[in-house]
């Protein structure tokens, strides 16, 4: 214990004298939520900008269908006229533009709404929230005209009394959580990349201790392979520990991304990922003989894996077959386990995702040791 | 005196090909023990297997009375060795190197700050002890390659070929500091293509070929195995005009080499060659400066014994 306590000090110390290290280590995970936030931050809490053109004049029942789209959360209205609304619109200066046209309200109250043109050149992502809303005001007033057949007095009646009853609606806000989803899931993804990225930048040093020749002194010391290796290990987990720590520090007290998953129970997830990352790291050195080849290594499988597994882009958008590929990839189970975590299921119901995670640990650990045992030139392997 | 390290049929194969084979040696108290043998002999396979960096396949090695395959740590930890190629972290001072390695075998503290200095020291780099050895010339880094083999004071120090590719002054050193840390009670391995450096501070010398020890002895002893030759060294002016052939033609010759101004010439002892020799010479046309009858020396018994130079 204490000649692996003594390696791990010196590499530390070695490694940490270089400030590209930190970089490396602690500052790209934190470049990495940086970029989810600038990539997902923008998804909640975005105001529509709405021109509305009135050519139905002061009519009560067309004023009030305005007014109730006034009323709609984050939504901005613009009265302007025809003109205005196209060029304003294809300026990109409003999202959308909504046109009541003459006869609208007469249409209404007969029951029979007149079609209402909303423009956009931005595509239905943007028109559909306003065009549903309307269409479910103005098919309440259609159904009050139809069932009051014409009758003037009654119609205003129950108008009035619908009027009345939308106020009396009782509204919960719920806060809309998918954009902070999103910016965790994506965080963690660009964190799991890094993660394995320096876990295979640690391991590489057995690669370059022998290039180095140091191996063989440290080899003729009291020290053993399996005690060098350990201390490599253990100094992974450690940086490892410590990286976890400060992302979902700076995730949750500076950047101020609640995860939705308790801290604990995120970290204990990172953690036994990290174990897998590690292990496939070990994996990769004991295939490559040069710190060259292990580099090439860790590119060939690191990068494609992160990105087949959803690390980069939400696995929602990847088509069926990568997401069946990525079944076979740790990346995907960490990042299954988050999104159920977040969906609310709990830490002890994923059993299964976590049996998975450390699966992939210990197969990679094992092929590793067997590979290491193999190799019988000292001046090579461990 | 008492052994320090005792090999008892030690062999070595890898695969089919044997690279120690049964090899007995011992090493004694004091020594500084030269390990003489061309590139392949089997003198690296062996410090790797003394050095518990290989497994030997059969055979028993002894050191300090223990059977290092038994007690690895007890014969790790008293064992300082100097390898070939430089083993140091350029991205760690002098100080941190040799600290470093030293607390590898346990020192901490203040002892450990003590036998670092006291290594720095040693090999004079006392005052170099906060620079990098990236900005160390070659001398240097190989004096710090020492240092950190010995700090942890070792019984045993097996040093490989310390002195490869480096200035004289930085050689002189080394040998110097090789004969105060045998001074100091150390026992010492030594292995070095140069035979003079053998020739110089060895008390005892084993010659390795083809994975067997072929001689061993003091230096008298070893030169003494071959009374029945003489070395012949003449000089000459140029040796572009020397013609080999010829010369190993002569009766009694057994080899001729031709370097810089001189022919050397091994013969038979009892053959009075040496008009023949001046005569080819003559016929060559060279211009005769010196003739010299040598006795044998380490590199002739190497050829001898051998067939092939130290530096084949």
């Amino acid at each position: 214990m204490n000649e692996i306590l003594w390696l791990v000090r010196k590499t530390l110390r070695s490694t940490f004298r270089k400030k590209s290290s930190w970089l490396v280590f602690f500052g790209l995970p934190l470049i990495g939520i940086f970029v989810s936030m600038l990539i997902y931050g923008n998804l909640s809490g975005q105001t529509l900008r709405v021109g509305i053109v009135n050519a139905d004049g002061d009519q009560a029942l067309t004023q009030d269908a305005i007014r109730f789209i006034q009323g709609l959360d984050q939504v901005k209205v613009t009265m302007m006229d025809e003109e205005g609304l196209r060029d304003e619109i294809a300026a990109g200066k409003l999202d959308n533009g909504i046109r009541f046209g003459a006869g609208f309200a007469e249409s209404l109250q007969a029951g029979k709404p007149a079609d209402v043109q909303v423009l956009s050149v931005k595509g239905a992502t943007v028109t559909s929230y306003v065009r549903a809303m309307l269409n479910d005001y103005l098919g309440n007033v259609a159904s009050i005209a139809q069932a009051t057949s014409g009758d003037k007095a009654a119609f205003d009646r129950l108008y009035d009394a619908y009027l009345q009853s939308s106020f009396k609606v009782s509204a919960e806000t719920l806060e809309d959580t998918s954009s902070i989803k999103y910016m965790t899931y994506q965080s963690i993804g660009f964190l799991i990349a890094f993660m394995m990225f320096s876990s295979v930048n640690m391991t590489e040093l057995i690669l370059k201790e022998k290039e180095n020749r140091t191996f063989l002194r440290l080899l003729t010391s009291p020290v053993s392979a399996r005690t060098y290796v350990l201390s490599n290990v253990a100094l992974n987990l450690f940086i490892m520990l410590l990286q976890i720590a400060v992302t979902l520090f700076f995730m949750k007290n500076v950047f101020h991304i609640d995860s939705g998953i308790p801290t604990g129970e995120l970290f204990l997830v990172l953690l036994l990922f990290g174990l897998a990352a590690i292990s496939l790291s070990l994996l990769i050195v004991a295939f490559a003989k040069t710190t060259a080849s292990a580099g090439a290594l860790s590119n060939l499988i690191v990068t494609p894996t992160c990105l087949l597994a959803g690390c980069y882009f939400p696995m929602d958008i990847m088509p069926d077959a990568v997401k069946r590929i990525s079944n076979f990839l740790p990346q995907h189970w960490l990042l299954d386990t988050i999104n159920k975590l977040q969906h609310g299921e709990t830490f002890g119901s994923l059993y299964l995702n976590l049996a998975i995670l450390f699966a992939f640990a210990a197969a990679f650990a094992l092929i590793a040791i067997y590979r290491f045992g193999r190799n019988n030139d000292t001046r090579l392997f461990v | 005196m008492s052994n320090v390290l005792e090999i008892r049929n030690l062999t070595k194969k890898f695969g089919d090909f044997i690279a120690v084979d049964n090899m007995s040696l011992a090493v004694r108290e004091g020594e500084i023990f030269g390990f003489l043998g061309a590139n392949g002999a089997g003198k690296s396979t062996t410090i790797n297997m003394i050095s518990s960096l290989l497994r030997n396949t059969k055979g028993e090695i002894i050191l300090l009375g223990k059977n290092i395959a038994k007690s690895a740590k007890f014969a790790k930890s008293n064992i300082g060795v100097v390898p070939q190629d430089l083993a140091i972290y350029e991205d760690m001072t002098a100080y941190e190197n040799v600290s470093f390695f030293a607390g590898l075998y346990g020192l901490r503290g203040a002892q450990l700050k003590e036998r670092t200095v006291e290594a720095l020291e040693f090999v004079g780099l006392g005052d170099k002890h906060k620079a990098y050895p990236k900005n160390f010339s070659g001398g240097m880094k190989r004096r710090l390659n020492i240092a950190c083999a010995i700090a942890h004071r070792p019984k045993l120090i097996i040093m490989d070929e310390p002195t490869v590719g480096i200035d004289p002054q930085s050689r002189n050193y080394i040998l110097n500091s090789v004969r105060k840390l045998n001074d100091m009670g150390c026992t010492i391995i030594y292995t070095s293509h140069y035979m003079e450096e053998v020739e110089e501070i060895c008390t005892r010398i084993a010659i390795v070929d083809h994975g067997k020890i072929i001689a061993e002895g003091t230096k008298e002893q070893l030169k003494a195995i071959i009374t029945d030759t003489k070395d012949i060294w003449i000089g000459i002016k140029s040796e572009d005009e020397i013609k080999v052939e010829p010369l190993k033609q002569i009766p009694g010759v057994a080899s001729v080499r031709v370097e810089e101004h001189m022919v050397m010439i091994n013969s038979k002892a009892e053959v009075n060659n040496l008009n023949l020799i001046i005569q080819q010479l003559i016929r060559d046309r060279a211009e005769i400066r010196s003739v010299e009858e040598q006795a044998p020396n380490l590199e002739t018994v190497f050829l001898t014994l051998t067939g092939r130079n130290l530096r084949d």
